[in-house]
């Protein structure tokens, strides 16, 4: 997928050009590289292109933009419920008034903490930057 | 009688009981075992619906001298009954199926767009935020590049302690019943109370698993971080006071409530033998032989 990436703008690649790049750098078949770019083109993730009797291959999406579409899977809540028991969030994201008083109740943690794991912490220390 | 009795059973167990037990503040020092009195509550509500219906059912095959057309109130017990478990058994199968899907099409797309950092996912993207996709063999913890730049390396081992607990716990499997039962049933016949409980419960479970490998302080700051770097989802407007709840906890730790498990666990096994008993035992009794001889 990266060499797709990286081809960017000079448009679309063979299977030759990737496996050509792929192999330099590990043990590959020409076979696997046709197999994974047949795949990823199901799923939408790269497009074929017709050309002569070969296929071309591009990204569907710049990477950014993909990675754009995967972050808005965590961060929107389009989707309710189903979406958020499907990616477990360590956060949810707070208004500027919660998270003012989120500062207030850290400041309590700060100072009655001293830094040490609460009883029963086996490891260490937690480290503070 | 017994119809009657589990139909109202089934009502109060589905509305009143949620609303009361959230608003009990001491459960949450009780997490696991909160839980599983929420679990026990939930089930006793669809077995008593259930029960109802059956009860219903196994009168109507006894009652030789029924006469055409039958009791409309009987059957309309039993239309009520078939309906609950059809839409119980659909939704289950297409909440599992559409929390499968997005799984495995966003850790397709996350194996393809990040970089694995010793077992973690990497994301380059300017909002910091953690998660994880839960999976029976493919879990995945997910990290932005810039919660690595905002958080210390203290912090940082208290979101991935976090994440670990609820993926060894399997937390999803959790949430995933109670979403069910949320999608499964009109607002009019329940309330959201149970499914935001417990999500709420799961976070203060891992919470403290984090507290006990990293200390409150780590954990207390990756939080208000990754919250604070975030803007609130549009959607649901909520999650804010859950986090400010769970920050809280760390600024007054107590200690694990015993009495408060005990009780809850008393709860739970109860509510789910009482609506069993009532149902099982005049049947076992009385229905059966007959149906037999």
């Amino acid at each position: 997928m990266d060499v797709l990436w990286a081809h960017g703008d000079s448009g679309p690649c063979t299977v030759r050009e990737v496996f050509g790049a792929l192999s330099a750098s590990r043990d590959i078949a020409y076979t696997t590289v046709m197999t994974v770019l047949d795949r990823l083109a199901k799923k939408g993730i790269v497009v074929q292109h017709r050309d002569g009797r070969a296929y071309r291959y591009a990204p569907s999406e710049p990477r950014a933009t993909m990675i754009a579409g995967l972050m808005m899977d965590v961060l929107e809540d389009t989707d309710g419920d189903v979406r958020r028991t499907a990616l477990l969030r360590f956060a949810e994201g707070v208004s500027a008034e919660e998270a003012a008083a989120l500062q207030a109740v850290l400041a309590q943690v700060v100072s009655s903490d001293t830094g040490r794991p609460a009883r029963r912490g086996r490891r260490r220390a937690s480290a503070q930057p | 009688m017994t119809p009657l009795v589990l139909g109202v059973l089934a009502v109060l167990l589905a509305g009143p009981v949620p609303a009361a037990l959230s608003r009990i503040g001491a459960l949450l020092r009780a997490p696991r075992a909160a839980i599983t009195l929420w679990q026990a509550v939930a089930l006793a509500a669809v077995l008593a619906g259930l029960g109802a219906g059956l009860a219903v059912a196994s009168q109507v095959l006894l009652d030789k001298h029924l006469t055409w057309p039958w009791d409309l109130a009987r059957g309309f017990a039993l239309l009520v009954t078939a309906v609950v478990l059809g839409r119980l058994l659909l939704t289950a199968h297409r909440v599992g199926l559409r929390t499968r899907q997005l799984r495995r099409r966003h850790r397709e797309l996350v194996d393809l767009l990040a970089e694995d950092a010793a077992g973690v996912r990497v994301v380059p993207h300017e909002t910091p935020t953690a998660y994880c996709l839960p999976g029976f063999h493919r879990s995945r913890i997910v990290l932005s590049d810039s919660t690595l730049q905002s958080l210390g390396v203290g912090e940082l081992d208290a979101v991935l302690a976090h994440e670990r607990a609820h993926l060894r716990a399997r937390h999803d499997l959790v949430l995933e019943a109670f979403t069910v039962l949320n999608e499964a049933f009109p607002r009019v016949v329940h309330s959201r109370v149970a499914l935001d409980r417990v999500r709420l419960l799961i976070e203060i479970l891992a919470d403290d698993a984090a507290v006990r490998r990293c200390g409150r302080r780590a954990l207390a700051q990756a939080l208000v971080q990754l919250a604070s770097g975030t803007r609130p989802a549009a959607a649901l407007g909520i999650g804010g006071g859950d986090v400010l709840l769970r920050v809280r906890r760390l600024a007054e730790p107590v200690r694990p409530a015993r009495a408060v498990a005990v009780a809850a666990y008393l709860a739970a096994f109860a509510v789910v033998c009482l609506p069993t008993a009532l149902v099982a035992v005049p049947w076992l009794t009385e229905a059966v032989p007959r149906l037999l001889g």
